[in-house]
C-alpha cells in the first residue's frame, strides 16, 4: 500500500533531521515535512537537506499540518496516512506494525502507550483517563491511549478528513470515525520523552484543551450520524 | 421613560447613524454591514420618540419599567450581531486556512517541477 508519514514540525529545528534519518532508515514509506511557519530555521534546514517539505506561510497550529498532510496524501493517492511527531518522542520502527493493521483490515490504527502496559496514575494520565471515560461513554468502545499522536488512517479515514474541515488530530475525531462505523485498533509502542525543545502544553493550556476534548465529544461527537 | 434617557437615546443613534454613513462614504464599510447598524439606530430613534407604544408593549409583556425592555431589545440585538460576526469570522478563518494549504502545496510542487 502507498504510504505517506506526515510529520508536523514547529520550532523543531533541533529535533527535525533526526527524526526524518529515523523515518527514512527504518521505513521505506514516503514522508512528508510540514512546517507550520516555524519562528526558528526549521524551514533552512529542512531546505538544505533536500527534505519533501510543505511550508506553510503562516502558523496555524497542529489541526491545520493534519489537514494539510491530508490533502497532500489524497492529491497523490496515497492509500495510507501516519502521523509521526517531528520532535523526536515517536520512534520510525513501529511504523510498519500500524501500517499491517490497516492491512488487515483496520480502518484507523493507533500507537499506543497502553495495550499492555499500565497507565500510570499522573496528573496527565488522569485526563487521559477521563477522555478514554468519554470516549467508552459515548461510543462503547475503549480506547486506551486516546491522546496518542502517532496514528494511521486508510484511505476512508482520509476522505473524512478531506470532506469535514472540524476534523481534528484529537481524541474527539475517534468518536466522529467510532459513530462513522470505521474500525480503530490500537498497536502496543514505546515513546521517548522529547530531547529538546518545548512542548505545546502548559497547565493552563491542558485544562483548555481537556474543557474542548469533552465538549466536543459529549456534545458535538456523541451526535455524529452513521 | 424618563426624559433624559430619551434625548440621551436619541443622540446616541443620531451619532451612530451619521458615523456609519461617513464610514460608507470612505468606503471603510461596506454597505450590507452597516444596514443592521442603521436600522438598529433608526429603532432606537422610533424607540425614544414613541415613549406610548414602548409603554403599552412593555406593559403587555409585563416587563417591570419601559426602560428595561428597551435595554433588553438592545442586549439582544448586540447579541446576535456578536453571533453573527463569530460566524463570519470562522468562515474568514477556514478560507485563508485553504489558501495557506494552496500555497504550501503549490511551493512544493514547483520545487519538484524545477527537479
Amino acid at each position: 500500500m502507498k504510504t505517506l508519514i506526515i510529520i508536523p514540525a514547529y520550532n523543531e529545528a533541533l529535533n527535525i533531521e533526526k527524526t526524518v534519518k529515523d523515518v527514512k532508515e527504518n521505513t521505506d514509506f514516503d514522508y512528508v515535512v510540514i512546517n507550520d511557519c516555524s519562528k526558528d530555521n526549521t524551514k533552512e534546514i529542512c531546505e538544505k537537506n533536500h527534505f519533501n517539505l510543505l511550508s506553510l506561510p503562516v502558523n496555524y497550529g497542529l489541526t491545520s499540518v493534519v489537514q494539510l498532510g491530508m490533502k497532500y496524501a489524497y492529491q497523490n493517492n496515497y492509500d495510507v496516512v501516519i502521523q509521526f511527531d517531528g520532535d523526536g518522542q515517536h520512534q520510525a520502527k513501529f511504523l510498519k506494525k500500524l501500517v499491517k493493521e490497516i492491512e488487515d483490515g483496520n480502518d484507523v490504527a493507533i500507537g499506543s502507550r497502553f495495550v499492555t502496559e499500565k497507565k500510570p496514575f499522573t496528573a496527565r494520565m488522569l485526563g487521559s483517563r477521563l477522555i478514554s471515560f468519554a470516549i467508552k461513554l459515548t461510543t462503547w468502545k475503549t480506547i486506551k491511549d486516546p491522546t496518542s499522536g502517532m496514528r494511521a488512517y486508510n484511505r476512508k479515514a482520509i476522505e473524512y478528513f478531506i470532506k469535514n474541515a472540524s476534523l481534528t488530530p484529537e481524541p474527539d475525531t475517534l468518536v466522529y470515525l467510532l459513530k462513522k462505523k470505521l474500525k480503530i485498533k490500537e498497536v502496543q509502542v514505546e515513546m521517548k520523552d522529547r530531547e529538546f525543545g518545548e512542548s505545546y502544553l502548559n497547565p493552563i493550556k491542558s485544562a483548555q484543551y481537556m474543557i474542548n476534548m469533552l465538549f466536543s465529544i459529549i456534545f458535538i461527537r456523541w451526535a455524529t450520524k452513521k | 421613560m424618563s426624559l433624559t434617557l430619551r434625548i440621551l437615546l436619541i443622540i446616541i443613534s443620531v451619532i451612530s447613524f451619521i458615523l456609519c454613513v461617513m464610514r460608507i462614504k470612505q468606503s471603510k464599510l461596506k454597505i450590507e454591514n452597516s444596514v443592521v447598524w442603521m436600522t438598529g439606530s433608526i429603532l432606537l430613534i422610533l424607540m425614544s420618540i414613541f415613549v406610548d407604544a414602548v409603554d403599552w408593549v412593555s406593559k403587555k409583556l409585563g416587563f417591570m419599567a419601559p426602560v428595561n425592555f428597551v435595554f433588553l431589545s438592545v442586549i439582544i440585538f448586540l447579541l446576535i450581531q456578536t453571533f453573527i460576526n463569530n460566524i463570519k469570522m470562522s468562515l474568514l478563518n477556514e478560507k485563508i486556512k485553504d489558501l495557506n494549504h494552496y500555497i504550501a502545496l503549490q511551493e512544493n510542487k514547483n520545487k519538484k517541477e524545477e527537479k
